[in-house]
């Protein structure tokens, strides 16, 4: 039961990781395209139409899709000084209470990104240049927040577990 | 509880979560949205402020550059340059006492030239250097030591992810900050080479010497790295010239590096998902951190806290200097235990405000260079002191039967160099400035 959930978080975080990652690099061909137009505007050429706006929305997109995998491997930055000092059970129990307040933080943002999302919609907000609809990027970026909230509650459980199998 | 006592309190409230191992980020979200709620009595604000907040900050223009210039630092490590740079360095270097290592140091200058983070150019570098260093007999001290200093030449030189964090935070331009940061880096990479002549000759058995190579073996070895000189000068020369924005020159950088890559036949489908989920890894880490400082130093502004300290400080009557100094040390000993991006997007936002407005006989817009690197170097002593400098872990860890303690002692004679050069730089700020004074 464990192993398949394991599993399954792994799959998913890595998915998203690599889909982000793959994104990141469309964008960096997209940046390399739009600079040689713009420096060979004299031949008739340009930089790509809103290549600014559109580096601001895959980045973003990509962001959202890396957060699930350093959540799975534990990546995030922390102070281990007083590791070795603490009892195995205080830090499984602190480890614990940071994957809850994780998971909080996970559903805090989803929740208030799909609120956010509502809100470009109603006002039909658009960029700049090439008028794509804001809500369509808030709402790319909701698979990244959801992935997150999906990775908090595994974390949850994984560190639940392994404060039972210390306690025990 | 005035909202002032309510933002005092905050902090060993979170130095207190932070030292439980509760993630950086984490800690300050939880400090920054718990102090907002004590201030505005009502959810409301929170509720308000996160509907846009965090899409806003991941799709920051400014802030995209740093997925970019991780990716390109992912691909650097993948391109095989950091072997041509280190035998570029030993053809020059080799021949003198403790060459081996001084030539590691160079190298990492090198690469540091093209990726803008330390604990990869610790983790690329050290993959390359250490079995050199251990097959010509370097004592592990030496070795293991001189390798994780010279991983801190990663951020020194420029690009580097803690300027761009720094330029945004205090509002500086991102090619002077880097421009800047050149002079000193340098002498970094130059103190580093210098510790290391001294050790050797106090300890000789510590490191051996190799046979002098012939001048045209060592500008045959030099031209093979031009890579490396040709990608920095378009990244750096590129933001400078105005040809493109900093993001766009980590994408230009990380479009080359790819190349180079590419044509070294190290850029495989596995390569390429292993450089992918590194820099998710990395990037998540570092964004979280932006959010929980932001949404941390937002919570402070709320409660005055930096404009009164800046306020209060002022009227102390105290020589800028000793504020200064004071400041630094507090980064030194704070190094010890935090992380050097946490440390400076947490207290940029605090300090700066109180510092810019301190005489140090300088411009305004050179106080903000000036300390910009003064705070870039002693956050990254904190990389190699002991007990939680990240560095000496990365390094330990590949040099795998060395004990932690002896790279803790081996990295201390660097830690010396560097709060000597903080010192020099700080007396005097016309080496950190004469090349931006030269340039604009």
């Amino acid at each position: 039961m464990y192993t398949t959930i394991n599993k399954a978080t792994e799959f998913l975080a890595r998915s998203l990781a690599l889909l982000g990652g793959c994104v990141l690099l469309i964008l960096i061909l997209l940046s390399c395209i739009s600079i040689t137009g713009r420096s060979l505007s004299a031949l008739g050429l340009g930089p790509v139409p809103g290549d600014f706006e559109l580096i601001e929305m895959g980045i973003a997109f990509s962001i959202f899709c890396f957060l699930p995998w350093c959540q799975f491997n534990r990546e995030h930055a922390r102070v281990d000084l007083l590791k070795h000092r603490m009892s195995e059970k205080i830090n499984h129990s602190i480890n614990t209470i940071s994957e809850v307040l994780m998971l909080l933080l996970s559903l805090l943002i989803a929740w208030r990104l799909w609120a956010g999302m509502l809100d470009k919609k109603s006002y039909t907000e658009t960029t700049f240049i090439l008028q794509i609809p804001l809500w369509y990027a808030y709402a790319a970026a909701m698979i990244g927040a959801v992935g997150l909230v999906l990775t908090c509650l595994f974390c949850v459980y994984r560190s639940m577990c392994r404060f039972r199998s210390t306690s025990s | 509880m005035t909202n002032l006592e309510i933002g005092i309190y905050s902090f060993p409230v979170l130095i207190l979560l932070i030292f439980l191992r509760i993630p950086i980020g984490l800690a300050m979200l939880v400090v920054g949205l718990g102090g907002t709620y004590a201030v505005m009595g009502t959810t409301v604000m929170i509720t308000g402020q996160f509907k846009h907040l965090v899409f806003g900050t991941f799709s920051s223009y400014s802030l995209s550059i740093i997925p970019l210039f991780l990716l390109m630092g992912q691909f650097a490590t993948l391109s095989g340059m950091s072997r041509g740079l280190f035998k570029a360095s030993e053809a020059w270097l080799g021949h003198r006492k403790g060459g081996v290592a001084m030539s590691a140091i160079g190298a990492c200058a090198g690469f540091g030239a093209i990726c803008g983070s330390s604990l990869a150019t610790a983790a690329t570098m050290g993959q390359v250097a250490l079995p050199e260093l251990k097959r010509y007999g370097y004592s592990d001290r030496l070795a293991t030591g001189a390798l994780a200093a010279g991983g801190t030449l990663g951020i020194l030189i420029p690009p580097s992810v803690i300027l761009v964090i720094y330029a945004i935070l205090a509002e500086q331009n991102i090619a002077k900050l880097f421009i800047a940061a050149m002079i000193p880096g340098l002498l970094a990479a130059l103190g580093y080479m210098l510790t290391i002549a001294i050790i050797v000759r106090v300890s000789p058995s510590a490191g051996t010497t190799l046979a002098p190579m012939p001048y045209p073996e060592r500008f045959r070895k030099l031209l093979q790295v031009w890579p490396v000189i040709a990608i920095f000068s378009l990244v750096v020369g590129g933001i400078y010239l105005g040809f493109f924005t900093p993001t766009e020159a980590a994408a230009v950088g990380a479009a080359c590096t790819a190349v180079v890559a590419i044509m070294a036949k190290t850029l495989s489908l596995h390569s390429i998902r292993e450089a992918f989920l590194s820099t998710a890894n990395t990037t998540a880490m570092i964004f979280l951190i932006i959010l929980g400082a932001g949404v941390y130093n937002s919570f402070l502004a709320l409660t005055q806290l930096p404009q009164s300290s800046a306020i209060w400080v002022a009227a102390q009557d105290m020589s800028p200097w000793l504020i200064l100094s004071v400041v630094l040390l507090l980064y030194l000993i704070f190094g010890c235990v935090m992380d050097s991006l946490s440390m400076v997007l947490l207290t940029v936002p605090i300090f700066y405000p109180i510092m810019s407005v301190l005489d140090f006989g300088l411009p305004a817009d050179d106080f903000g260079l000036w300390f910009g690197i003064l705070v870039l170097i002693v956050v990254e002593v904190g990389l190699i002191t002991p007990p939680v400098g990240m560095n000496l872990f990365v390094i330990n860890k590949m040099a795998k039967d060395v004990p932690i303690r002896e790279t803790f002692l081996g990295a201390l004679p660097f830690v010396l160099t560097d709060i000597i050069r903080v010192f020099i730089l700080m007396a005097f700020p016309s080496i950190t400035l004469a090349l931006v004074w030269f340039i604009y």
